[in-house]
Formats: C-alpha cells, structure tokens, sequence
C-alpha cells in the first residue's frame, strides 16, 4: 500500500509544471531510434514500452541512453505536440537534460525534469499515477494512484 | 557560473538574440555539470545537419535564427546530410524529402557554415591539433579528434554543437580538463591475438571495447600498429556500442606514449583481458542474420579516406558488381575529388559501384529499396543499419565485403 499523501522530493534539472498522468519503464530509454516524433509512439521493438503513446505524459524511466541526434528527434517531436510533457528519471543522463534546455530556448516549451528523488521513482510510481511535478522545486507529488 | 566582460554582453543580448540563446544553453549546461567557466573554441562540427536528425523543427529553428542574424562565430563544418546532393534521385530519395534537405543547406550556409557534409571533418577543412578546444558532436569524429589528434571536446549534442558555434565557446567540463583525460579501464591484448591482429579486429576491438567500457575512458594495451583508418574504425565502433569519446591506445595515439601516460599514473578501475575468443565472440554478434543472398553492401563509415578508395579500387578492378547488388561507397565531396583525380572512382564505377556522397545508408531514406540483408565492414553500421535501414546485418572485412558484391552472397563468418 502506498502513503495517501506521497511526494518525492530529488533534484529539479529542468523547470516547468505538470499535471497529469505517468508511463512508467523500469528499461532505459533512447529518443533517437525510439520515438515516432510524429505520434509520440514509441518505435524501438526492443523497448517494453513498443507501441506505446508518451505524448503529454510523465515519463519515469531509469535514464536515458544518448545518441548525439537525440535532441533533433526530441524537438521534432515537441514541435509536433508529441513528446512526453514531463520526465522522472533515476538519474538524467546530459542528452536528456540538454533536450529541455534547448526545447525552453528554441521553442519555447518548458519540460520538467526531476531525477536524484529520495525514493525510487520506479517502485514508487505505477503507469497510470496522477502526479503533479515542479520542475524548479525537484518534487513529485501523486495526485491519485491507478 | 564566472563570465567574462564579453560573455556578459552577449548574456545581456547586445550581441543578438541568437548568441545570447545559445549562451544561455551553454551556460545551463556549464552548471548542470558543475563548470566555473566558458572556454573559447577553434572550430565546431554540426549533426543537425542532416534533415532525418534535425527535421522540421530544426528547419524552424534555423529559419528563426537566421532571420535574426545569426553567422557562426568560429570555423563550422556539417556533419552528412540526408541525401547524396548531386544523385539523390539515383538513391531513390523522394523529392520532397530532398527538398527539405536543400532548405537546411540554405540556412546553414547563411549562417556561414562550411557545407563539408562528412562525417569526417578532419579530412576536409577541419583539422584540429593536439591540445585545442572544440565544439563537436558527430560521436565518430568526436572519439577521433580525442584520442587520435588530442584535441578536446565533449560530446556535444544536436543544436548544442550550434550554440557552440555561434558564441564560439562551451563549459570548461569532462575532456576539457586534462585530469579527465586519463584512462580508467585497461583493456589487455593476449600476446596472441596481439602478434595476430587483422585489419576487420579494428571495428570489431571497438565494438567489444565500446560495449565494456560504457562510459569510461578506455586505455588499451597490446595493439602494435593501427593505421589512420584503422582507428579511425575503432573508434567509430567504440562510440557507437558504447558512448566512448575517447580512448588511449599506448604507443600509438598522443595522450599515451607510455602506459603509465595513459592512465594519468593512476590505477586502472579495472583490467579486462582479451584474446582471440572475445574478438571471435563480438564479431559474431555484430551479425544479425544466418547469411545469404545480399542485396546491398556498404563500405565507408566513417566517410572513406582517399586509402581506402585505392584499396576499394585495386579490389574491384576488372570485375564486376553482382546485378543484383548495390555496393554503396561512402565518402565526402573532398575525397571523391582527389579519388576522381587519380582514377579510383572510375575504377569503381566501371564496376558497377556507387560513390555515395556527403551522406551514407543511416542518414538516408531507404524504404524505397526493400533491403533485406547488408553486408558492411563498419562497426557503427551494423550497429545502426538494423533499426534505421531495417535490414539483417552482416560484418565482415573489407575484402570479403567487395567479394560479397560480386557474388551476391555473404555468409556469416
């Protein structure tokens, strides 16, 4: 059973709001090669996650696997409304950190990112948790559970 | 973060508003990774370059910084484009696929960036030298301007490599420090396989290398002699399995001419040995298929240096490429020059080959084909080609590649 009122609190490395709902992957997770930038459907058959839409979602995953092309297909999808609205890792590898940075600048988007929580976001989070994170503050709090 | 008097006046966009956005990326970066400062750059290569990496909202974001006046502010070369510029359509790219590569050449050359389109800038018209700080991202030049020149550079992502060029800095972190240089890993070559070590072991070591090392620095003990090419491709396939960005080779590159150099004077975190097994072992899963008929063959990843056209050219002379099979050749605009010039390309061609330039079969729409099986010599292909081509992939070595494409068929080694 899970606290009624749960809120993880880690290292905020991209500011921003969200409200909404979680995908959970306990897999690492690379944008280039793994993301339909069009539909924001994951494309990479090897992932657990094949098939599934993280468009508008809260993206908790361990952390991220770095091509150097992965901004360019990260944006394309941001520009098309298709990327993920926020993400959780264990710990944010420098490709995914510098995706929101670039988003914020070019585009104008702001995408949270929190990572370094004091409870394990994949143990503590279930796909389909309602959770409202801010990005400046590093927290997590769960809405309402699935 | 410290700034300098200039980095203040970008900062307070006096500069313009494309240095003061890309300053601020750079500096946001600089303080997720702990940097005190920005340190000047000679010269930045870009990835998003090519339309299949930067896409739409690269072209908008292109657009937006040239409208507001953007010019790089040091030497700039672009990493391969999506199509071949002067035979896409012999490629079957469709046209408004090209027409959207032209649009990012447009804006880049706006910009003031030198079109080299190759993943091999050092062969063209961007030639670090040992100690210099630059703003690359392309991951296989990347670990070669490290390791082979000593220069230093993180890797740098898509549109980053661009705030980079256009402030003509980046954070002082990772390889910009010498005491980050410093090799972590050893990796031991048997005497063995070390007396033994064959031209297609260079893709292979680095794929092996690439997948053990993670991201720690490799330093490898054992390798004689490597070529300019050879770890050209080691490097490639070291960056593409793993996301090495530079490895020390003692006796061979810079930053090791002795072992007790390569490691700083420290203690390796760890000794892996390797023998003729492990190489046996990584090679074999570098294929993915059982072997077979072959309809396509790729050789020149990284682009070819002019070598490597002499040797594709002494091996294709007076026979002819498999009609059932397309053997793509891939190279930069630099090279093929000079390869024209001394007669390599028409060697090549009379084979039946095809030159493809300033591009290559992971950066190029290739649905059209239906390819079904690739057979190449490159590391960082056959760890790519199978989810962006879409095909089973073969590794072998350059020579049993060409003879691939002229009997049509491939087995697995």
């Amino acid at each position: 059973m899970r606290a009624e009122r749960l809120i993880l609190r880690g290292r905020g490395r991209a500011t921003g709001g969200f409200e909404g709902e979680v995908v959970l992957s306990l897999q690492p997770f690379g944008f280039w090669q793994g993301i339909d930038p069009q539909t924001g459907i994951v494309i990479d058959k090897r992932h657990d996650l094949y098939g599934t839409s993280l468009k508008g979602k809260a993206f908790v995953f361990p952390y991220g696997r770095g091509s150097t092309g992965t901004p360019g297909i990260f944006l394309e999808a941001v520009r098309n409304g298709c990327a993920p609205a926020a993400i959780v890792n264990v710990t944010s590898e420098p490709m995914i950190v510098m995706c929101a940075l670039l988003a914020e600048a070019f585009l104008k988007i702001s995408i949270p990112i929190v990572d370094a929580l004091d409870v394990n976001p994949l143990e503590a989070l279930r796909t389909g948790d309602r959770v409202r994170i801010d990005g400046a503050a590093g927290t997590i709090e769960l809405v309402s559970g699935s | 973060m410290h700034l300098t008097d200039d980095e203040r006046r970008i900062q307070t966009g006096e500069l313009g508003e494309p240095q003061r956005l890309a300053l601020r990326v750079l500096v946001k970066l600089g303080e997720a990774y702990g940097a005190e400062r920005l340190v000047e750059i000679r010269s930045a290569h870009l990835v998003a370059s090519s339309y299949q990496i930067a896409g739409e909202a690269g072209i908008d974001i292109y657009t937006q910084l040239v409208e507001q006046g953007a010019r790089v502010a040091v030497r700039t070369t672009s990493d391969p484009g999506s199509i071949d510029f002067s035979r896409w359509r012999d490629f079957k790219t469709p046209a408004d696929y090209a027409a959207r590569q032209l649009k990012i050449a447009e804006l880049l050359d706006r910009m003031g960036v030198i079109p080299t389109w190759t993943c091999t800038p050092y062969t063209t018209f961007n030639v670090p030298r040992f100690g210099e700080h630059l703003g690359w991202s392309e991951s296989s030049a990347v670990v070669f301007a490290n390791s082979v020149i000593g220069a230093r550079t993180n890797r740098l992502a898509a549109y980053v490599d661009l705030c980079a060029a256009l402030v003509g800095r980046v954070p002082y972190f990772g390889l910009h420090m010498p005491e980050r240089r410093r090799g972590e890993v050893l990796f031991e070559l048997d005497p063995e396989l070390s007396a033994n070590f064959a031209d297609h072991y260079f893709p292979g070591l680095g794929y092996l290398i690439g997948k053990l090392a993670g991201d720690r620095i490799p330093a490898i003990l054992g390798v004689r002699e490597a070529s300019f090419d050879q770890l050209k491709a080691f490097g490639a396939a070291a960056a593409a399995s793993g996301s090495v960005a530079l490895y020390h080779m003692v006796g061979i590159t810079p930053e090791a001419r002795t072992l007790e150099e390569a490691l700083g004077g420290h203690t390796p975190v760890e000794r892996i040995p390797l023998g003729r097994q492990e190489i046996a072992n990584v090679m074999a899963q570098m294929s993915t298929g059982q072997g077979g008929p072959v309809d396509v063959v790729g050789v020149g990843c990284p682009h070819a240096s002019l070598d490597q056209m002499r040797r594709y050219a002494g091996l294709l002379h007076g026979k002819q490429v498999h009609p059932g099979v397309q053997l793509w050749i891939c190279t930069n605009t630099v090279v093929e020059a000079m390869a024209r010039t001394m007669g390599y390309v028409e060697t090549i061609e009379r084979a039946g080959a095809k030159l493809m330039v300033g591009t290559c079969h992971n950066d190029c729409p290739l649905g059209a084909w239906g390819f079904r099986r690739l057979v190449t010599d490159s590391g960082k292909f056959a760890y790519y080609t199978p989810t962006t081509v879409g095909t089973e992939c073969i590794f072998a070595s350059t020579e049993a590649c060409i003879e691939a494409a002229i009997t049509g068929r491939a087995e697995r080694s």
